[in-house]
Parts: C-alpha cells; structure tokens; sequence
C-alpha cells in the first residue's frame, strides 16, 4: 500500500507563492501525473513529496505516514531527475547498485537486481562505461535503472524524457507506461507535455500559477475541462476560444458578429444545471476542439460559419486549416483530402455536443 | 599563415620559454652540488660547449648540504617550514571545504556578505596587516612560536581556500547530491560519497596552492616567527651578512626549497585531472 495524500500544500520561495494550497489524493498503484506550464508549482510539489524542498505549510503523507519532516533518506521513495543526475564518477552498474549498496544488500542480491534492471531497460552492455560515455536516451534509462533496482513505495519523475528527441519521447512514453503496470507501483510524474500526461496517467492534475485547476481521468480532463485553462492547455493543436454572448429570448443562442448559433437541449441543461438562476444574456467563451469542426467548401446547414482561409499546415495524414471567422482565428483539424487555398472561402460547422462554454469571467465551464 | 610555419615559430616560442625558465633551476641545482671554488669557476665569453660543460658535467660535492644540515642549524629551519606549511594546509583545506560547502549549499541569511568579507581579508597585502597582527601575536603570547606561524599562514590561507573550494562546489550539480539523499544517504555521506570524489581536483589545486604560499613566504617567518620559528626563505636570506654571502649555501637551500614543491605538484597531478563531472547531467 502506498498511497500518497497531500493536504492543504503551500510553497513561498521569499515573497513568491508557488503552490497555494493543493490537496490531492494518488491511490496506491496509480500513476499520476502532475501536468502544467513552466512556473506552475508541478516540480515543487514533487521535490516537497521528495522532501527536497520544505514545506510551507500543509501535510504529506505516504503509505498514511505524515512526512514532512522526515528526510529524504527516509521516505522510501526513488526520484528520477529533469537532468538524470547520473553520478559521473561512477560506471553505469555502481549508479544503479549505489542504492543498493547503501541498503547492505548482499553481492548476489545486487547484482540480480542490477541485472534484472538492466535487462527490462535494455542497457545490460552499458554496464562498465560511466555516464560521460552514453546518449541522452541512454543515460535516461539508467536514471530509471537506478530508480527500479529497489522497490521503493513511490516513484517520483520529473520531466525524465523531456530532453529525448521526439522519435525517442514517444517510444518512451510506452515503454514508461508498460514499467508502471509491470512493476504495479505508484508513479507521480512531472510533466509539461499533455500528450505525455494524457498517454501515461492513470489520473492527471492540471496546475497553473501554483493552483491546482482540475484533478480527474485523462477522458475527462480532455472532455469536461473545469475551466478554460485546463481546455486551453489539452489538446493539440488547442481548443479554440471565441467570445460570445449567450441569450435565451428567442431560443438558447450564442451571438457573435459573425454568426449565431443555436444551442442543442443537451448542452442547454448542462449550462442551466450550472447556472440556475440566469435569464437574459451572459458573456461567455465558446470553446470547440479542432477536431470538432467540420470545414466544408460549400453552405449546407443554416447553422454553418463562414469564413476564410488563411493557410493550411498538412501534417501527413491529417490537416490544420487556420481559418479566419471576421476577427477571430480559428484552427481546423480535417483530412489530407481538404483542398482550399489561402483566401478559399470555406463553411464551419461545429458538432453541436462537443461544445464547450465557459463563464467570461471566472473561465469556469458552464458544462 | 602557413601551418607548418605557425607550428616552428610555436616550437621556437616555446623552447626559448623553456629556457628561459629552466637554466636558472639547472644552474641553481648545479651550483648546489659545487665546492664553493667552484661556482664561479666562469668559461670564456663565446664558450657554450665550456658553460654546458660546467652546468651539467662538474665534480659534485655535498659540501654545501653539509654545512648547512648537519653542521648549520637547517634541519631544524627545515622542520620548521614543513610544520608550518603542513599544519597551516591541514587546517586551512578541510575548514575551508566545509564553509565552501555551507556557502554553496547552506540558505544562510547575508551568505554574499560574509563570502565577501572572506574575500576582502584577502584584497589587503599581507605587510599592510603585519603591524596588527605582530601586537595580536604578542598579546596572545604566540609571537616567535610555531603555532603562532601556523596560525598565522592559517589566517591567511582559509579565506583563498574558502574562495577556490566554493568555486569547485557550486559547479557540482545539487541534483546529484539530492539523488544520493532519494537513494538513501544522508547529507555527509552523500558529501562524502558524492561530491567530495568531484571536488577531490580542487582540493588538490588548493592544497597546492596553500602549501606554496606558506612554504615560499618570507614576511610572517621573519616577523611572527622570528627566532623560535625560523624556516629555510629566512635563514637563506640570513646566509647573507656585511661580511660574506655564501653563495653555496643559497644555492643549496633553494634547491632544498623547491624540491618539495615539484614533489607534491607530482604527486598531486594526478589528481588534477578535470572534466571529472563532464557528461553526468543531460545533454
């Protein structure tokens, strides 16, 4: 059982407040991941669950033990470093035994483990050479070497493959994934990468500006983001925001200068359940994911936006088509079969429960 | 340039520096090993085969050494500077390695200007503070004893050592340190096991530095030390009077000065090797 709770969670570095207040909950066996921007307080939470970093305030406790005064030493748990902090005095195999050693294990014992290690990783030839002598990706796996010798109660990453090169990354990011259910431990993993974060985890909890905005299922993150951040920052290429005004006089519609649009009765109690009391209009921000737009060369359906090409970005099988709605820009995931060039005046139409709508001023969804 | 012209005058720059450096030591040396008739026993003005000849092929004689070590007093001016130079780099390298560690790692209110003052103890020249220190050294009783010279090299050698150590220490990556506390050490034995074996280069480099300075100084032997604590800069400079110089023996102790020097910068070369930390992070 390893289960990890965080309570209450304050960072200030100074006057700088980096986490403010986060609770989570990572059930044994469970990779989370922790995801957000640079500066989003995501690796300070981890290195205070390493006990790298004192904690402000609040409580941490791992397998139901408070440790937030307990030393790193102490904690049982294995980090693997932004930087893979391979000890550079040391061969490949005393790195992935120090820790073992450090544990009095036995000769036989150590070298098992080491082998076995190095056998999942893949590196049993790398064993005699030191760290100045092996590839980022390679120096990668050891770091996770040295980390999957003992069998702490929790794994702790941080960024480990955000330096690979992309080919590298996404073969990683199965092979990370297939580590965690093979050795069934619980992973909290640092992350920048949402598609790294929405691949891997078992649950994911989005961070911005120290604050965590929304802890749930990849499904639902990617589905029912709690505000416009958490839309903003899933999904590739991102959700697509347009202000609008939502009004309910002639039939639920959002308004905007260059069109109008009706508003199915799903997402109607969806907005209603969310906000009971409203009547009249409200400012909101639509928010529809690229793929959720169709884009078509000729005028259909009465609900269809005009607009205007202004370029494509053809990805092999798929295309991005940046289309310009009066001010607005809007980006467009279709098929290589799209033909439109740039000022190709083209026809949007948006599948009507895949929107998403957010309060204009609190970003909170109204879904 | 023509690469093959670069690369004669370079040989040509480098071998007129080598000269230039090392004849003063061979005929130092040689000079050392010579009846005292015989160090200025000159060649003729155009003679270069008769001057290689009196450099290197000569009738040597310990008479010098003689005359200082067992029948002078320069085995114990010779101590001397070994105690001296030994205790002050004993003292001065591992203190200096612990500040240098708190002042890298250590959150220590006003860390930047206590590291300054270290530094700034330094910026004086040593004869500024001699005055000073000669009344400290007196009060305290210490004047023209062996601890008071240790003391004194000490005073001067812990700020340098302080100063060059926290330079190698802020260079070794804190992640490593933090691994070896996630894999399970705590705070010494991951300095002991970590970053020491990284920083073992500059230590060398500053235990060769300190060791220079103590044992090639002059001022604070003959000020601080005085009778008591004489070492060989001051007695060799005593071999000097209104009478005579014995230039023998000044050749000799020199050589007696620097051999223990080229020993350790041997000995410690090894050491020296750098690029230890290279290739441990990403990248």
């Amino acid at each position: 059982m390893a289960k990890v709770t965080i309570k209450n969670l304050y960072k200030r570095y100074g006057k700088v407040e980096a986490v403010k207040g986060i609770n989570l909950e990572c059930e044994d066996k469970e990779f989370l991941c922790l995801l957000g921007p640079s500066g989003c307080g995501k690796s300070s939470t981890l290195r205070m669950i390493a006990g790298l970093e004192d904690i402000t305030s609040g409580e941490i406790t791992i397998d139901g033990v408070r440790v937030n005064n307990i030393h790193p030493s102490k904690r049982d748990i294995a980090m693997v470093f932004e930087t893979y902090a391979l000890y550079p005095h040391k061969t490949v195999f005393k790195n992935m035994s120090y820790p073992l050693r450090i544990r009095k294990l036995s000769k036989s014992e150590i070298l098992t483990r080491v082998q076995r290690a190095a056998e999942i990783l893949e590196i049993t030839d790398l064993m005699d050479r030191y760290p100045r002598e092996l590839s980022g990706g390679q120096k990668q796996r050891v770091a996770i070497g040295r980390a999957i010798v003992r069998n702490p109660k929790v794994f702790l990453m941080d960024e480990p493959i955000s330096h690979l090169d992309a080919k590298l990354r996404a073969h990683m990011r199965g092979e990370l994934k297939h580590l965690q259910k093979e050795l069934s431990q619980t992973f909290i993993y640092v992350t920048h990468d949402q598609l790294e974060a929405m691949s891997m985890a078992d649950r994911i909890a989005v961070m911005n500006h120290g604050l965590l905005q929304q802890y749930d299922s990849p499904h639902n993150i990617f589905n029912q983001p709690a505000n416009q951040f958490v839309a903003g920052f899933v999904g590739d290429p991102p959700m697509n925001f347009i202000e609008c005004i939502l009004t309910v006089e002639d039939g639920w519609k959002l308004k905007h200068d260059e069109f109008e649009l009706s508003l199915e009765d799903k997402v109607q109690q969806k907005v209603q359940a969310q906000t009971p009391q409203f009547s009249g209009a409200l400012n909101v921000t639509l928010g529809i994911r690229p793929e959720s737009i169709t884009i078509k060369r000729e005028k259909t359906k009465p609900n269809e936006i005009a607009g205007q090409v202004y370029i494509t970005e053809p990805l092999g099988s798929d295309l991005i088509v940046d289309v310009t709605v009066g001010q607005e820009r809007l980006k467009i995931k279709t098929t290589s079969s799209f033909e439109g060039d740039r000022g190709a005046k083209v026809f949007l139409e948006m599948v009507p429960d895949k929107i998403h709508l957010f309060d204009a001023q609190t970003s909170k969804s109204l879904m | 340039m023509d690469p093959r012209l670069a690369k004669t005058l370079k040989i040509i720059a480098v071998t007129l520096f080598l000269l230039w450096t090392v004849i003063p030591i061979i005929f130092l040396v040689a000079s050392s090993f010579k009846a005292t008739g015989d160090i200025f026993d000159l060649p003729p003005v155009g003679d270069w085969v008769g001057m290689l000849k009196l450099l290197f092929f000569f009738k040597a004689s310990f008479t010098q050494f003689r005359n200082m070590f067992i029948e002078g007093p320069f085995f114990t001016y010779l101590g001397n500077s070994l105690l001296a130079t030994g205790l002050s780099v004993l003292i001065s390298v591992p203190l200096g390695l612990l500040a240098a560690y708190a002042l890298s790692r250590g959150r220590i209110p006003g860390k930047k200007h206590f590291y300054f003052w270290v530094i700034s103890t330094r910026m004086a020249p040593p004869v500024a503070v001699m005055v000073p220190l000669y009344v400290l050294w007196r009060s305290f009783h210490i004047l023209q004893t062996l601890p008071g010279l240790v003391l004194a090299y000490t005073t001067f050698n812990l700020p340098f050592s302080i100063w060059l150590l926290r330079g190698f220490m802020d260079s070794i990556p804190k992640e490593l340190e933090e691994a070896a506390y996630v894999d399970g050490r705590g705070r010494f034995r991951a300095f002991t096991d970590i970053v020491f074996p990284l920083i073992a280069p500059g230590v060398g480099a500053t235990v060769i530095l300190c060791s220079l300075m103590a044992w090639n100084d002059y001022l604070f032997a003959l000020i601080l030390g005085g009778r008591a604590a004489k070492t060989i800069p001051v007695g060799i400079s005593e071999l000097e009077s209104a009478t005579s110089i014995l230039w023998g023996q000044i050749m000799a102790g020199g050589t007696v000065l620097i051999i223990p020097m080229i020993i350790l910068g041997l000995v410690i070369k090894k050491f020296l090797v750098t690029g230890l930390t290279m290739g441990a992070m990403r990248g």
